[in-house]
């Protein structure tokens, strides 16, 4: 039998080309609580944030609902921006609110990519998202050299 | 307005038997698909076991990336995990999804052992509970500044003796 359980859902809605707001859901045995964030995609930086608890282990926990505001301003291109959101959210509010937001940042370039190739796609289902890819990350400096599939260009990895 | 991307991530905790934790992660989004089964030695919840596949990724490198996760064998669920991990499977050589993937797993184990604590204190009177989050802070002092209920100016640190 299943003793714990925990899912994590992230929506990416793109309120115009340079914003995209992220909706974060989750839920497990213990705790449930969401966010709503929007971030400016030129430069990454969360220009909004909210966020409210559904579940929560005790009563001073909501309090940290106002610690999210210590996100705005914070951009996901930064280094180390997910350990600063760890600190400033996680430690000096909640945990969970902070692997939400988090979540919700690594989602972003992801996020981005698919919006960008989903006219091409609707317009050629046959397309190969594979070559597709590859052409947005050689467009798409600022995320290269973040995982083994996206490496930096001319290292000559995915080229 | 429509969403144009979307992900699930599912991490599940079952025990094998008294000696062991099976844990499943997997992830599906717009781009990706993959999952992690690891397998926790109980009590001194070392990794025993660990698999990982990619279904589903805009990237031909993503195809190897399953190989990272069995070097995630012998590591213990415990103090500095984080570090080990990312270190292990990690940076720009690595997969962030996978080792973000690792790390939700070895939360989960810890949350397993969680959910019947926090059951427990559901039950108890205040006075009880004052006194279980007492042995808890003695027992754990990294809780102390961990979150915004254990904050040293927090109603619940102001009672004597915390």
């Amino acid at each position: 039998m299943i003793t714990f359980s925990r899912s994590m859902l992230v929506g990416g809605e793109f309120l115009d080309e340079t914003t995209v707001r992220f909706h974060g859901i989750l839920e497990d045995h213990i705790y449930a609580m969401e966010i709503q964030m929007d971030v400016r995609i030129p430069d990454g930086v969360i220009a909004a944030i909210e966020g409210s608890m559904k579940r929560y282990t005790n009563p001073v926990c909501p309090r940290a609902v106002d610690v999210l505001q210590d996100a705005v301003g914070v951009s996901l291109r930064e280094e180390g921006w997910a350990s600063r959101i760890y600190r400033e959210i996680g430690r000096k509010g909640c945990q969970h609110f902070a692997e939400i937001l988090i979540e919700c940042g690594r989602c972003m370039d992801l996020a981005r990519m698919a919006h960008d190739l989903t006219p091409t796609i609707a317009g050629d289902p046959a397309a190969s998202t594979t070559e597709l890819a590859n052409a947005w990350l050689q467009e798409h400096p600022e995320v290269q050299g973040s995982c083994m599939a996206q490496p930096t260009r001319g290292s000559g990895g995915a080229n | 307005m429509t969403l144009e991307f979307m992900r699930n991530k599912v991490v599940e905790v079952e025990p094998i038997d008294d000696r062991g934790l099976s844990v499943h992660w997997r992830l599906k989004d717009s781009m990706l698909e993959a999952g992690i089964l690891i397998k926790v030695r109980v009590p001194d919840l070392e990794i025993v076991e660990a698999e990982a596949r990619v279904d589903r990724s805009p990237h031909e490198q993503c195809a190897s990336a399953p190989e990272l996760v069995k070097r995630i064998v012998g590591v213990r669920v415990s103090q500095g995990l984080r570090k080990i991990v990312r270190g292990l499977i990690g940076g720009a050589s690595g997969c962030s999804e996978l080792t973000e993937g690792v790390l939700e797993c070895c939360t989960a184990v810890i949350l397993h052992y969680t959910v019947p604590q926090i059951r427990i204190g559901e039950r108890l009177t205040e006075e009880q509970l004052l006194e279980a989050r007492r042995a808890l802070l003695e027992s754990n002092p990294r809780m102390a500044g961990s979150c915004i209920a254990f904050a040293p100016d927090s109603p619940l640190m102001q009672e004597p003796g915390l």
